[in-house]
């Protein structure tokens, strides 16, 4: 695998990267929780105010066999902020198929973003994995990452749309 | 006591400061506290702004003594899911010791909801911006955001005040950590990016 390319994904690329987005759930067990359509993708990250980057990359179509698809990896990311140092790169998804993993691609595209992060001023780039998916947590440990969650104790959370609104239909001050 | 919650003017960046320092001292990592006022105000308060900020303030007759009337903040961006599209992340959440108790953090994040609420649908071409009250919402079939926000393990109180509220554990339930590359170690990699 010495041909790949990397480039900012475009329009054409939503199919491509909801089915990543699919298989990257699946491999975490989470396949049912995808409820993003093509159309939302569309709208959220190609509309006027995109709510999100992404990165695509892929392979010439000679390479691949059984005619599969052209895109085989992805990495999707938007900008946050830690009002202790400020603005920073968030990298919400990150995946290579498969078949075509060990070949330095993934590394290429963490590298890309890290690019993108010190480009545009970002002092940090942060992002969540599940204690379970030790190939990744190796990954990331082994180019120099923080794991803020055992480091400093810092533990997510998430509420759900009946608390929201219980909690924003309460009594005005 | 009576108080008001509204969304931070560019003028407010120095109180905002002054009490992200403070969250920091209580979270026992002050030295960690890099931004000046002056970050804030170029992050939250231009054309394309990293951040949105709500402060709580007291009246006059209820102000700190050392006369600080704005005693809580809560600092949010929006942020997107893969599997669920727009959510609404809450960075920081804090009100001042004394004025604790009082219903200041549970109006802080409150508005937090609401505003997440107001801006999914004010970006649905299909919703009639002239309903602006989010109780109206109600009844309604949306897909409503999700908020999710993160906590230190050994702060009981405020995972008590959360999980009172709905919120649930994902590192618990799901095994989620927290991961970064900051320093030196970004700037390694950045450095070895294809070229353009």
């Amino acid at each position: 695998m010495d041909r790949f390319k990397l480039r900012k994904a475009e329009p054409k690329d939503v199919p491509d990267i909801l089915r990543l987005i699919k298989e990257l759930a699946k491999y975490e067990d989470m396949e049912d929780q995808v409820i993003l359509t093509e159309k939302d993708l569309l709208e959220d990250g190609f509309g006027d105010h995109p709510f999100y980057h992404c990165i695509v990359a892929e392979v010439p179509s000679e390479k691949q066999s059984n005619n599969g698809p052209v895109v085989i990896g992805f990495a999707m990311y938007y900008f946050t902020y830690d009002p202790w140092i400020g603005k920073l790169l968030y990298l919400e998804d990150f995946f290579v198929m498969e078949e075509y993993r060990g070949f330095g691609i993934g590394s290429e595209i963490l590298k890309l973003l890290s690019h993108t992060a010190v480009k545009t001023r970002c002092s940090s780039m942060h992002f969540i994995v599940a204690e379970g998916n030790q190939a990744s947590i190796e990954f990331y440990k082994r180019r120099g990452a923080a794991d803020l969650s055992l480091e400093e104790g810092w533990r997510l959370f998430k509420i759900d749309k009946s608390s929201l609104l219980k909690m924003s239909s309460g009594p005005e001050e | 006591m009576h108080f008001k919650v509204r969304a931070a003017a560019k003028e407010d960046c120095k109180d905002i400061s002054r009490m992200i320092m403070e969250l920091a001292v209580y979270e026992n990592m002050p030295d960690q506290v890099k931004t000046s006022h002056e970050d804030l105000e170029r992050d939250g308060f231009s054309p394309n702004p990293f951040y949105e900020c709500l402060i709580a303030e007291v009246p006059d007759e209820h102000k700190t003594k050392d006369g600080y009337t704005v005693v809580g903040y809560a600092l949010y961006f929006y942020t997107y899911s893969t599997w669920k599209g727009r959510s609404v992340y809450m960075e920081d959440l804090y009100v001042m010791p004394d004025f604790r108790g009082k219903g200041i953090g549970t109006g802080l994040m409150a508005k937090v909801a609401q505003v997440g609420f107001m801006f999914h649908c004010m970006a649905d071409p299909n919703w009639n911006s002239s309903i602006y009250l989010p109780c109206s919402l109600v009844g309604v079939e949306k897909q409503c955001v999700r908020l999710q926000l993160s906590v230190l393990d050994w702060n009981k109180p405020s995972l008590d005040f959360y999980i009172a509220k709905g919120a649930e554990d994902l590192t618990a339930k799901e095994g989620w950590h927290f991961l970064r590359f900051h320093g030196q170690t970004l700037d390694t990699l950045a450095k070895e990016a294809p070229k353009d």
